[in-house]
């Protein structure tokens, strides 16, 4: 592992960034889960996943090459960030749809 | 149409998100869609609510019924061809290039 994220990482969105090119699991609504390296994202929380393994329940199910996730579906976490936290408000932040932010066994 | 970011030349480079898709256009890609369908066909076209332009699509619909005195579930599929479809951009879930389309 790399460490920790850097403390430097005061907004969602700089997480977001500090954390492109690691591995990461994207949890969906409907209780999908992406595991891949996180190539890039955009403000509509659009994702792109390099080497994507699909988990449904738990099992693999598919991997594809590259991804392309819709923002609306989606939720991010990552390895061993257990938090993002707002810095005006100090609390865990809620990134529009999602569930939780948790984190994902780094491989 | 794919006028996401027109300035950036096809480069190759993704830079965002849709740079994906937008190097997926004329290419045979797969889609999956809520509702427990997926397409695969050739990317016409796109824009960035991820509203597509489909042709040769084979679309897949997986249904699942439960025997009423048994309760046992049974797996359906049901495949369907179409020339050329849209797609309105708020059912996709999930867009691959071409590797295993």
């Amino acid at each position: 592992m790399e460490g920790k994220p850097q403390s430097s990482s005061r907004t969602p969105s700089d997480f977001l960034n500090s954390v492109i090119g690691r591995q990461v699991l994207v949890k969906l609504n409907s209780g999908i889960d992406y595991k891949g390296v996180l190539a890039c994202l955009d403000g509509y929380m659009n994702i792109a996943l390099e080497n994507t393994e699909e988990y449904v329940d738990g099992k693999l199910k598919n991997s594809y090459g590259d991804t392309f996730i819709r923002g609306n579906n989606g939720m991010i976490s990552r390895n061993g960030v257990l938090s993002c936290r707002d810095p005006v408000t100090d609390t865990t932040f809620a990134l529009s749809t999602v569930l939780y932010i948790s984190a994902a066994k780094s491989t | 149409m794919a006028d996401i970011n027109p300035t950036i030349p096809d480069t190759g480079a993704v830079e965002e998100p849709i740079d994906l898709v937008r190097l997926s256009l004329d290419e045979r890609i797969y889609v999956k869609l809520r509702g427990d369908r997926e397409l695969r066909g050739r990317l016409h076209a796109f824009d960035g609510h991820l509203n597509l332009v489909l042709g040769e699509v084979e679309e897949t619909i997986t249904i699942v019924d439960v025997n009423e005195d048994t309760n046992e579930e049974v797996i359906r599929i049901v495949k369907r061809n179409s020339d050329m479809l849209f797609v309105r951009g708020d059912g996709v879930i999930l867009l691959s290039p071409p590797s295993r389309a």
